[in-house]
């Protein structure tokens, strides 16, 4: 049983490990090692290319990791004090959002949008002053964001659930037994007890829309997130180049999904 | 007892009535967790809803804290209906079961939560004056700026306590404070409440399920199972004139043999035992000739001797409580029961051991006639 497991695990990382290990290769070809420099870490960060994409994917990461903790700790205060039907139904909806896979989300996303905007853009254009050139909706960073918010919500719904189911009801009937207002009562207790697993929920939104390839690839119409940028160059060729951004983009989730972890530990034994 | 003096002012007539229910009940779904409860709470006074799990009382409390809304019937706060009035709009406070102290504020920061939540704000001067005092009054002084989660259990129910208090309410709600303590720090406990009931003369409300704790603390006990009251009265009423089979096996301990009617006369009632015995006892309740009753004798008021009068028994067990002797006696037909006798007859006239032969007596005026159930 512990060789099988063994030999998932080295199955499992010893590709990542070699990515990292390469991304240290002082000669230019990924397949054979000649010594060791830091030379294409520096390559990467002054290519324009990559800095480019690195921006967009930092931008989108944090402006969709944001909408979904802020809607989807809405959500889940919201989901707690209802019952019945309706709570099972949303429940449902919500554990399907996180397990459609990324390639349904985009084309579903694209296919949406896409039509709407078909319909939407004639009518801007026939209300739009003349001699002005009327805006255009098109596919790009919003189209991104917006697909990004939607099955991140859902994440930090359930993370942030959790943590509202484990804290005891009576914290929240004490407040306002003590004439808090419930908007007081949020404000007050509950906020500042879930505020952990929303700030968990945000890091690893943060990460997964970071990370992600498949919804981006459809939904980000001419702009380039950096797992675009990867992909595309690896066309070319796997460069140590593209190694050392593997490594870094890497290097940055894991210290974030780590984050997120002990926050949620340490929150939980607060709350009881 | 000290609040024996008590009684006579704690009823409703003499008091203005602080809270009141009216017809109230309360169902979830198809279960109905209160019934048609009437009661009047009077000023100052400390009053216990008492009764097993599922009974009703933590749903008649709530519904006085505002945590749930009648089905039916009014809740009335000073004179006024507040059925729909939200919890914190009521000036009721509650000290819970686990004591739900906030986790993320330190001992002050949580008693003066009451005082931060008011309209126009108080100056903060006099909300630290206030909670100063509040830790004074609980003896947790040096505590103001511990974690809740540093303090033990019999602390955090104080700083529950200092919580609820320090708003002054016209009722303070207790949902079974005591629950969560050792025996000898409840015992503590329960003075230290009366203390603090008699110094502030808040109305206190309590609900608990341990018939000693209602019985040392409370002015008046309300008797709850599976939904409705049973009887309300001070802890004496209840205990020498129950008015059920439910309330005398409740309060305290009794002795119960079932029988019906065959004739009643003045104040007595003559029953027919089951066993085929005639016994006359004194009606607890309105009789009817026929009717099925149950007969309560106290074990204090039985009398075990070696004379001719009274029903045989044989003693079973035997447990020397220091004043009083606890025996186990046996009755061919009758069965177990319990009778205490005090030390001073003992030393009188003699104990019994284990397998003795003796006899029991009770006078009428000692057995109740009461409903069976």
């Amino acid at each position: 049983m512990r060789i099988y497991a063994i030999c998932v695990y080295l199955f499992l990382y010893i590709p990542i490990g070699v990515i990292a290990l390469f991304s240290f290769n002082a000669g230019r070809h990924a397949s054979q090692l000649q010594g060791f420099s830091t030379k294409w870490y520096g390559k990467a960060l002054n290519n324009p290319f990559v800095m480019d994409a690195l921006e967009t994917s930092l931008m989108v990461a944090f402006a969709s990791a944001l909408f979904a903790s802020v809607f989807g700790t809405m959500a889940a205060v919201a989901l707690q004090g209802i019952k019945g039907p309706v709570r099972t139904a949303f429940d449902l909806l919500i554990y399907v959002a996180v397990m459609i896979p990324g390639i349904v989300i985009g084309i579903a996303t694209l296919i949406g949008l896409v039509t709407v905007f078909d319909q939407l853009n004639p009518l801007i254009a026939s209300i739009w002053p003349n001699g002005f050139e009327p805006p255009k909706l098109r596919m790009g960073m919003g189209s991104l964001i917006a697909a990004h918010t939607m099955f991140l919500m859902a994440l930090v719904v359930i993370i942030v659930r959790a943590r509202l189911a484990g804290m005891d009801r009576a914290l929240t009937e004490a407040s306002s037994d003590l004439y808090a207002t419930p908007m007081g009562t949020f404000r007050q207790v509950t906020l500042p007890l879930i505020f952990p697993a929303i700030l968990a929920g945000f890091l690893l939104s943060f990460t997964f829309s970071f990370d992600d390839f498949i919804i981006a690839f459809f939904v980000a119409g001419s702009e380039t997130t950096l797992p675009i940028y990867v992909f595309s160059s690896i066309r070319r060729g796997v460069t140590p180049e593209i190694n050392a951004i593997g490594t870094m983009v890497m290097g940055v989730s894991l210290l974030m999904l780590i984050t997120a972890q002990m926050l949620l530990r340490r929150g939980g034994k607060k709350t009881k | 007892m000290e609040n024996g003096g008590y009684v006579g002012d704690s009823s409703p007539a003499n008091k203005k009535a602080i809270a009141e229910l009216r017809g109230v009940s309360k169902s979830f779904g198809d279960v109905l967790a209160a019934s048609d409860l009437n009661l009047s709470i009077s000023a100052g006074e400390f009053l216990s809803f008492l009764g097993p799990s599922g009974c009703g009382k933590t749903t008649a409390l709530r519904m006085l804290a505002g945590f749930e809304t009648p089905t039916e019937g009014e809740v009335l706060l000073d004179g006024e209906v507040v059925n729909t009035l939200d919890a914190h709009h009521r000036p009721v406070n509650m000290v819970f079961q686990q004591y739900a102290l906030f986790p993320h504020m330190t001992v002050a920061q949580n008693i003066g939560y009451g005082l931060r939540q008011r309209r126009p704000r108080l100056p903060k001067a006099q909300i630290a004056e206030k909670v100063t005092k509040a830790l004074e009054i609980v003896r947790l002084s040096d505590f103001e700026d511990r974690k809740i989660w540093e303090m033990s259990g019999g602390q955090q129910q104080r700083v529950a306590l200092a919580r609820a208090i320090i708003n002054e309410p016209k009722l303070l709600l207790l949902d079974e404070p005591m629950a969560a303590l050792d025996r000898k720090l409840r015992k503590e406990m329960q003075i230290e409440l009366q203390d603090l009931q008699r110094q502030l003369g808040i109305t206190f409300v309590l609900v608990t399920h341990d018939q000693e704790e209602a019985l040392s603390m409370s002015d008046r006990i309300c008797i709850m199972r599976e939904g409705r009251i049973v009887q309300i009265g001070s802890p004496q009423e209840l205990y020498d004139r129950p008015n059920s089979r439910y309330v005398a096996g409740f309060v305290g301990t009794s002795n119960f043999f079932s029988g019906n009617v065959t004739d009643q006369n003045g104040g007595l009632a003559t029953i027919l035992l089951d066993n085929g015995m005639s016994v006359q006892g004194t009606p607890g309740v309105e009789l009817a000739e026929g009717q099925d009753v149950c007969i309560s004798v106290r074990p204090e008021q039985m009398k075990l001797h070696r004379q001719s009068d009274g029903v045989k028994v044989e003693v079973h067990n035997r447990i020397f409580l220091g004043e009083h002797t606890e025996y186990l006696v046996n009755h061919e037909t009758l069965g177990d029961f319990l009778v205490l006798s005090p030390r001073q007859s003992e030393l009188n006239e003699g104990g019994f051991e284990v397998g003795d032969q003796a006899r029991v007596s009770w006078d009428a005026s000692a057995a109740l006639i009461l409903n069976p159930n």
